[in-house]
């Protein structure tokens, strides 16, 4: 379900040590920050570690230890989350970024306990811009 | 003999979730956008993907809606709103949870002037039961959706049924979603793969397999749903694209219900909502896999008078056509069917207000 628009182009943001990237939702309504099971970021070739990773929805930062209690903080469909991570992107020349992303989906019930989930990824390629300290 | 219905025509908003995700149009211009195309009068709407923050709906945000809606000349018929029994991770929710989360939807359907809430069916005979008083308290009709991989027919759609008549509320009732019966393979889909570099022996084998299927009807029960999956994913897998069967077995047997078009009668009487659903429109202005004359018709003769949402699904693989082109020729087979059958469609708001009103049942309640 639109999985090739997950990754905003143009969005790539390095300041030298981090790295990171606009994503969008998968799927055609708001889900609460609970349901973002995990997500993975890849440039070049190079992943960022998992503990590193960070996701910001809503003006707030979060791990992802921290969405998965969450259900007052929603993604809704138009809405452009940022998630970034430890990857030392050099500015200059064109980037390969790969996203992957696990969501549940809250109302599909598929077992006697169990709701459904979704494993989507996107690739793009794009220049990196320089990030701006805040 | 049953007096012909005369359905109301509209369209539900997610037909146009590409667009709408896109940004292409937001909440307000998707609603003129739907009116100055003549897509309704009816309008549906996914609380959830279109209203920010939703269930919490203040004041000032319905006074605005409202007056949007009247200014536009549509008329509200449902708001489909997710029992989302998931949304805790690690445990689902608990009935009580469960009621309370839909009352705060039931709410905002009432807040919003919806005399309906389409629900799934996540939602239980029990739960169904526990939700009817508030659905009275409110005045908003609970219409559960009968949408592929299940139909009307299906063990879970009777008990859900039997459960209804047990109960005797007015207000409890079936959203029918035409996905359920559904006469092929949609084309569109198949450009999709095509386009994606499926040979053409795997598509001859994909829509060969799914005819095969429908000759054989629908699913006994979930196992039997399972089976199919897996032969979908099986063929991806022999023809040398494994990476699409996944997605093959989810559309060919969650979103193509093979059931037969009389197959509704069995909850008829219960049927409060429809959507329209359909996958795409060919060179003659036909939906091709959608038998859209044939429901139309048991509709009409039955004596069916609430609203029909247009739903077009096939913007999931359909990138290179206009979402608001297909629904126009849709919305034309369907007028053209109900005219066939000797009737017509409502298209005048007025009327489909005063027809939805006396169709839908109604509450004294302090909340309605």
């Amino acid at each position: 379900m639109i999985p090739d628009r997950i990754i905003e182009q143009g969005t790539l943001t390095t300041d030298g040590t981090r790295t990171s990237v606009e994503v969008r939702l998968p799927w055609y309504r708001a889900l609460p920050a609970s349901c973002i099971a995990g997500a993975k970021l890849t440039v070049d070739g190079v992943e960022a570690p998992a503990d590193s990773l960070r996701w910001e929805m809503n003006g707030k930062t979060f791990t992802f230890a921290e969405l998965t209690p969450n259900t007052e903080e929603w993604w809704f469909p138009t809405d452009s989350a940022v998630l970034s991570g430890d990857i030392a992107t050099p500015e200059d020349g064109e980037h390969t970024v790969s996203v992957e992303l696990v969501l549940y989906i809250p109302y599909i019930v598929i077992g006697a306990d169990e709701v459904l989930h979704i494993e989507e990824k996107d690739t793009k390629t794009m220049s990196a811009r320089k990030a701006v300290a805040a | 003999m049953t007096a012909l219905g005369t359905p109301i025509q509209g369209v539900t908003l997610y037909s146009f979730t590409r667009a709408f995700h896109g940004r292409e149009y937001d909440l307000e211009g998707l609603i003129r956008k739907a009116a100055a195309e003549n897509f309704g009068p009816g309008l549906e709407i996914i609380g959830f993907s279109s209203f920010r923050g939703f269930p919490e709906i203040d004041d000032q945000y319905a006074g605005w809606f409202k007056d949007l809606i009247a200014e536009t000349g549509l008329v509200t018929t449902s708001l489909a709103v997710n029992a989302d029994i998931g949304i805790h991770r690690d445990r689902l929710l608990t009935q009580d949870e469960l009621l309370e989360y839909m009352r705060r939807q039931i709410a905002a359907a009432a807040k919003l002037g919806f005399p309906i809430a389409r629900v799934q069916i996540s939602i239980t005979p029990d739960s169904m039961e526990a939700l009817a008083p508030i659905a009275e308290e409110y005045g908003v009709t609970l219409a559960l959706e009968v949408h592929a991989d299940q139909y009307a027919s299906h063990p879970r759609i009777l008990a859900l049924r039997d459960r209804y008549e047990k109960v005797g509320s007015p207000f409890l009732g079936f959203t029918m979603d035409w996905g359920a019966t559904v006469s092929g393979f949609a084309p569109s889909l198949v450009e999709a793969y095509r386009r994606r570099g499926a040979s053409e022996e795997l598509l001859a084998a994909v829509t060969g397999l799914w005819d095969e299927f429908y000759q054989q009807g629908p699913p006994a029960d979930q196992a039997d749903h399972g089976q199919r999956f897996g032969r979908f994913i099986g063929l991806a897998a022999q023809y040398g694209r494994p990476d699409l069967g996944i997605d093959m077995g989810i559309n060919a047997t969650g979103l193509f219900g093979p059931a037969r078009v009389d197959d509704w009668l069995e909850i008829f009487p219960w049927i409060k909502h429809v959507h329209g659903k359909f996958f795409g429109i060919d060179d003659q202005h036909e939906e091709p896999s959608v038998p859209v004359r044939d429901l139309i018709r048991l509709l009409v003769e039955n004596g069916y008078n609430g609203a029909i949402s247009s739903e077009y699904e096939g913007w999931h693989w359909n990138s290179w056509q206009s979402p608001f082109d297909i629904i126009r020729d849709e919305q034309a087979v369907q007028r053209s069917a109900a005219e066939a059958a000797g009737s017509h469609m409502t298209r005048d708001a007025a009327t489909a207000r005063t027809q939805l009103a006396q169709w839908l049942p109604s509450t004294t309640g302090a909340k309605a």
